[in-house]
């Protein structure tokens, strides 16, 4: 096939033309290195974040919902008394909604004796537990009874009970919130601080019962947390959430929800926001540098072609026709640029584990940006390949044989 | 019959505005098996014609005839493939692919011929072995002398056995006993029967061939055999 031995002069051109064949391939390799290093570190990001937010105590099926406009972790609104416990039970009604955790919240001293720390102070269900999937450490977490009975118990995070109690033995001690004393009956495993700085450990819980009648000396919530049957069906929940919501609370047709919802999608948005921006900005830089590639190739195939117009008007002479020479310098460009882009694709694996070895910038590597370095190599070599190709190929073989 | 025929063969080149007239009304008919010469000073439009003659450009008038097909008709495929089987080239700067081995440039027209014969390596070794190059098949133009150089470009010329040979100029960059040896060559390939049109600037090479067409400014000034009893049919 003609073709074939098209491509078998091509690889031949590229052999004896190593030092323009070296630079090409460099062009097209640093530009694929870098495609593939952002994907990676993007990846390793996203994945980051998602493992975060698990961190958080969202599984996929569940969401919460806060008392007070606004959006996500920011409050419009201050004191909003409309959440209470009959919205609590008119959600457990639904029939997606497998848990339903009421929360106070108060941020306050817990002190043993002389060592003192200020902590998170929640309120809630002995199904905080189950709802967040977090393992005890230590003792036992609330029950129905200390509910029942307003008893006045309280599980330590890691934190808290590393400032209060040092290396003793915190099960069974008394501490003090403002002029009760609580006896510690839990302690809950540590999760450890997450990348933004926040501290899943520094919290303390106590019956909700507890919270209302000596803490907080207020009836109404704080927030609640919904665990759905299923991940999917987390949007309709919420939708039936908040008309319930909006019904209990007297909220006419044109007033705004006087709650909001923390979803994990929520969160992820929020925080992936930035992230994306970057990675657009990254994925920009490396379009650009792909482009710079096939410059770099395209301009040293033009100079290449000068240099080899007499090589070219040879070929014309013993029968090559126009279009033999424009499938060789095309399969040139070709060539080069998956070599290029397998030597690039190398480069950045090795970029990749680096980065993640040395703990740099969290990597993970995946197969995609691979398959799409190559359809971009082989694109690249066909679009910057193509007009040297034909340049090459409509030389005037009388004045290409006579040049010296 | 006529294997060349140029009738009011014009060439003309556009440069910047001006216009150079090389050929003027070149009319040339050379018959298959016939050795010419065709010499003249330079820049008299040898290498012009002989461009035209091999196809390489096209004429700005006139009409080329080779071997029954009107050349100016034909589109780059076809021309390709008449340069391919008809004609071998034979050049004074030999013009071998750089870098690349004796036998694979004699190999050269077997890449982009239409029927290549299964055995082109054994062809390109025989003809390699005829003009006495058989222990240099691997060596690359570099390593080879002019006069080895110019006895591939032979080889190459003939892989493809073409009815036509063009040289130009092919001794002018060999010393003299090279020169004499391609002389030989080309005095065989005549007994083999094939048509030679031979460019060159020197009268003692020329006379080699049957038949001296002198160029002068774009026009052919003179054309007579050199065996004496024929001389009369001179234009």
């Amino acid at each position: 096939m003609r073709i074939y031995k098209n491509l078998g002069q091509a690889l031949r051109g590229l052999r004896l033309n190593r030092g323009n064949t070296i630079l090409m391939t460099l062009g097209v390799m640093i530009g694929i290195a870098s495609l593939t290093v952002i994907v990676a570190i993007g990846d390793g990001i996203k994945i980051k974040v998602l493992s975060r937010i698990a961190n958080m105590g969202f599984g996929p099926e569940s969401f919460s919902v806060i008392a007070g406009a606004g959006k996500m972790f920011f409050s419009r609104s201050k004191n909003t008394t409309s959440m209470s416990l009959e919205d609590t039970e008119d959600l457990l009604a639904l029939p997606t909604v497998r848990l339903v955790v009421p929360r106070q919240r108060k941020r306050m001293q817990v002190i043993n004796k002389k060592e003192f720390t200020n902590t998170r102070i929640y309120g809630v269900t002995p199904d905080w537990q189950l709802a967040r999937g977090w393992k005890m450490e230590d003792g036992e977490f609330l029950s129905d009874s200390d509910l029942d009975r307003r008893k006045r118990v309280i599980v330590l995070g890691a934190t808290p009970a590393r400032k209060l109690f040092k290396s003793n033995e915190p099960i069974g001690k008394m501490v003090r919130l403002q002029n009760n004393y609580y006896r510690v009956i839990g302690l809950l495993e540590e999760k450890g601080m997450t990348e933004s700085g926040y501290d899943p450990d520094d919290r303390a819980l106590i019956p909700l019962t507890t919270s209302m009648s000596r803490l907080t000396h207020q009836t109404y919530l704080h927030s609640i947390k919904v665990v759905a049957l299923d991940s999917s069906q987390v949007p309709e929940t919420m939708e039936a959430v908040r008309q319930i919501l909006r019904r209990n609370h007297n909220l006419s047709a044109l007033a705004d929800d006087d709650f909001r919802f923390i979803t994990p999608e929520g969160i992820m948005l929020w925080v992936t926001e930035s992230e994306q921006a970057l990675n657009r900005m990254l994925i920009l830089i490396s379009t650009v540098s792909l482009l710079v590639g096939g410059i770099v190739i395209m301009n040293i195939l033009l100079v290449s072609i000068r240099e080899r117009v007499r090589e070219i008007g040879i070929r014309r002479c013993f029968g090559a026709r126009r279009s033999d020479i424009t499938f060789q310098f095309l399969f040139e460009s070709v060539l080069v640029s998956l070599l290029g882009g397998l030597m690039g694709v190398g480069l950045g694996l090795a970029m990749s584990f680096a980065l993640k070895r040395f703990d740099i910038l969290p990597t993970h590597i995946t197969v995609e940006p691979f398959i799409l370095a190559f359809m971009f190599c082989s694109l690249i070599g066909l679009i910057f390949g193509i007009h040297p190709a034909r340049k090459a190929a409509f030389l005037s073989p009388e004045e290409s044989i006579r040049s010296q | 019959m006529n294997l060349i025929e140029m009738n009011s063969i014009c060439k003309s080149y556009r440069n910047i505005g001006f216009e150079t007239k090389v050929l003027k009304d070149v009319t040339l008919h050379i018959k298959e098996g016939d050795y010419v010469s065709i010499i003249g000073p330079s820049g008299a439009g040898k290498s012009t014609l002989m461009a035209i003659m091999g196809c390489l450009a096209q004429p700005t008038s006139g009409e080329y005839i080779l071997d029954y097909e009107e050349v100016g008709k034909l589109n780059d495929r076809k021309l390709s493939r008449v340069r391919n089987e008809k004609i071998g080239f034979v050049f004074q700067a030999f013009h071998l692919l750089p870098g690349v081995t004796a036998l694979e440039n004699v190999i050269l027209p077997f890449v982009y011929a239409k029927n290549p014969p299964s055995n082109i390596k054994e062809r390109a070794r025989e003809l390699l072995a005829k003009v006495g190059l058989e222990h240099r098949l691997h060596h690359t133009p570099g390593q080879l002398s002019g006069g080895e150089q110019q006895r591939v470009t032979i080889a190459r010329s003939l892989v493809n056995d073409p009815r036509i040979i063009l040289a130009d100029e092919p001794t002018g960059n060999l010393d003299s006993k090279n020169g004499v040896e391609t002389m030989k060559t080309f005095d065989n390939l005549i007994k083999e029967g094939k048509t030679i049109v031979l460019i060159t600037h020197d009268s003692e090479v020329a006379k080699h061939a049957g038949r001296i067409i002198s160029i002068l400014d774009g026009q052919i000034a003179a054309d007579s055999n050199v065996n004496y009893e024929e001389q009369a049919r001179s234009l």
